[in-house]
């Protein structure tokens, strides 16, 4: 049942994978492009000097290319359980329901945590030859807030589209709104610190949240 | 699960109502501070300020409450606004009955300003020491960087990406030399080449000491500096100004300011000034008579008059900050360039 389950939700995210693969990856090789680019036009010296006393990472243009991605990873799993009305046929299958979501969100996160793992691997690696370990290090700390918006957009994205009744779904919004602005306060690369630990910890925890919403489906809440 | 579903759900709106309904009042209901604008006169032996009213006029007075106009205001602060006397012809042939001249009152000027925000912040890990001595009139900046490490310096060639191991042994032979002790607690540079002259960086090494690095025509100056007995430095501010009188500003662990002055790297204190770098902004306009310091702290603004010549404090000022703020949760702060979470 369960590779059934996975089975179902490869089906549905398989083409858009495919296209996140090449827009996250593609916006990362691009700003790749940009910073050997600009070593190769204005020299190695200047672009550390411009890295260490002005705190550039180069990489501002895919800011929210990952949080992008979830919400849309989010759309493409749940937007026709709820459209076609599958959820209920999902949620009568004999196995528990909390079971049932939480396979659903566990692919969800495991192939964005794949997605953004290659990104991020991408990154260290195209930038690792012209750059001091510091500086790349700026580039991904700078960038780890950014895939964590993506994880969190895309359990909070869950969470509203699950969610049955619309004055209540506007309310998901808002928060979620509110709480994805967290992950882009940062004025200056490695500013979150030990904090990220903490906001990956309460990404996770927002997983709980879509049950609430199922909760209130099972129990027939509509507009 | 739901249980615990429904606490977080509640924790999460708890955190979003702390977070921003004190932000939002706070941002329609809190005005900007109007303290005005302070200088130590050396004309009147008093401060002087500038404030803008609540009509948008601006008004020049002294701390007596006598008013002046605009044109009397520059004549109270002759070696502050020299230039502007020197265009209108005013500028006098002595100040406090020192005789002074323009090019005098230009060098000795400057403006020091610090700020919380400047110190906290995630070290930037790199750093750019410059040639001091080139020959040249115009600074030019590094082909490479600089790290310190538990065990010495590393220099960095930025165009192969690569430690220069040569550079890096000389380096860190020399300060193992002249006593330094690694890791390095603190270092404090100005690595621009959009400035006059070049001091390299002072280092505090980790048994407190207080060494001077740059590099003159390639290799490396340290002078091991000597601290008068009990000074417990906490943080180097670089100066490198025009007048090449003072090398550094410097604090200790009760927050007392100090002046490294040159030539003779002598520390000399900063009477009756405290000022403490990482919660406190501080700004000095410096004149060749006196400075005015003014230490931006929480619950006042303090300014100190001191003289420029032995620091001894000649006034003090203070404006004491009444800014009613609710009390809320907040991530970030103009105090320091982290996200974490805050109450306050």
């Amino acid at each position: 049942m369960w590779k059934a389950l996975l089975y179902k939700e490869w089906i549905k995210t398989r083409w858009y994978l495919l296209l996140a693969l090449l827009v996250t990856l593609g916006f990362a090789g691009y700003a790749l492009l940009k910073l050997h680019r600009a070593v190769a036009l204005m020299g190695a010296g200047h672009i550390w000097e411009v890295m260490v006393t002005r705190q550039a990472v180069f990489i501002d243009q895919m800011q929210y290319v990952p949080l992008l991605a979830g919400l849309a990873l989010a759309a493409v799993q749940y937007l026709p359980e709820m459209h076609r009305k599958c959820l209920k046929l999902t949620l009568h299958l004999p196995v528990p329901a909390l079971a049932t979501l939480g396979v659903m969100l566990a692919f969800g996160v495991a192939v964005l945590a794949v997605l953004f793992g290659l990104g991020i691997a991408l990154l260290a690696a195209g930038a690792r030859p012209v750059l001091a370990p510091e500086l790349v290090g700026n580039i991904l700390h700078a960038a780890l807030p950014w895939y964590l918006a993506g994880v969190a957009g895309y359990l909070l994205g869950a969470w509203t589209i699950l969610e049955p009744t619309w004055k209540r779904r506007i309310l998901c919004l808002l928060m979620s709104v509110l709480l994805l602005r967290l992950f882009f306060l940062a004025p200056v690369p490695r500013a979150y610190g030990g904090f990220l630990a903490v906001l990956a910890l309460l990404s996770l925890c927002a997983a709980s949240l879509s049950w609430l919403s199922v909760v209130r489906f099972m129990a027939g809440r509509q507009d | 699960m739901t249980r615990f579903a429904k606490l977080f759900f509640w924790f999460l709106v708890l955190v979003l109502l702390l977070w921003q309904l004190p932000w939002a009042v706070n941002y329609l209901l809190v005005q900007s501070r109007n303290t005005p604008f302070t200088l130590y006169s050396e004309v009147l032996d008093d401060f002087v300020m500038i404030r803008h009213t609540s009509d948008k006029e601006v008004e020049y007075r002294d701390r007596a409450g006598n008013e002046y106009t605009r044109r009397a205001f520059d004549s109270l602060l002759p070696l502050f606004y020299a230039r502007q006397l020197t265009a209108d012809g005013r500028f006098p042939d002595s100040v406090a009955g020192r005789p002074v001249t323009l090019r005098e009152a230009q060098i000795a000027s400057f403006i020091f300003r610090s700020a919380p925000k400047d110190l906290n912040r995630p070290a930037p890990g790199l750093h750019f020491l410059l040639e001091s001595m080139s020959g040249r009139v115009d600074l030019a900046m590094p082909s490479d960087a600089f790290r310190l490490t538990g065990r010495g310096i590393e220099f960095i060639d930025m165009a192969a990406n690569r430690i220069d191991t040569a550079k890096s042994g000389r380096f860190t032979r020399m300060l193992l030399r002249k006593g330094c002790r690694f890791p390095v607690r603190e270092l404090s540079g100005n690595p621009s080449a959009r400035k006059e002259y070049d001091e390299g960086y002072l280092l505090l090494d980790a048994d407190g000491g207080l060494f001077h690095l740059k590099m003159m025509q390639g290799r490396p100056y340290v002078r091991a500096v000597e601290l008068p007995e009990g000074l417990r430095l906490r943080h180097l501010f670089l100066t490198e100004f025009r007048s090449r009188r003072t090398l550094a500003f410097l604090t200790d662990e009760s927050h007392r300011l100090h002046v490294l002055t040159m030539p003779g790297y002598g520390i000399r204190r900063v009477e009756g000034v405290t000022f403490d770098p990482e919660r406190e902004s501080m700004t000095i306009v410096g004149t060749l008579l006196d400075w005015t310091v003014c230490v931006d702290g929480a619950s006042a603004e303090r300014y100190y008059a001191v003289s420029a010549d032995d620091f001894s404090l000649l006034d003090t000022l203070s404006y004491p900050l009444s800014e009613r703020r609710i009390p809320g949760l907040s991530f970030t702060s103009s105090s320091d360039r982290y996200v974490k979470p805050r109450f306050r």
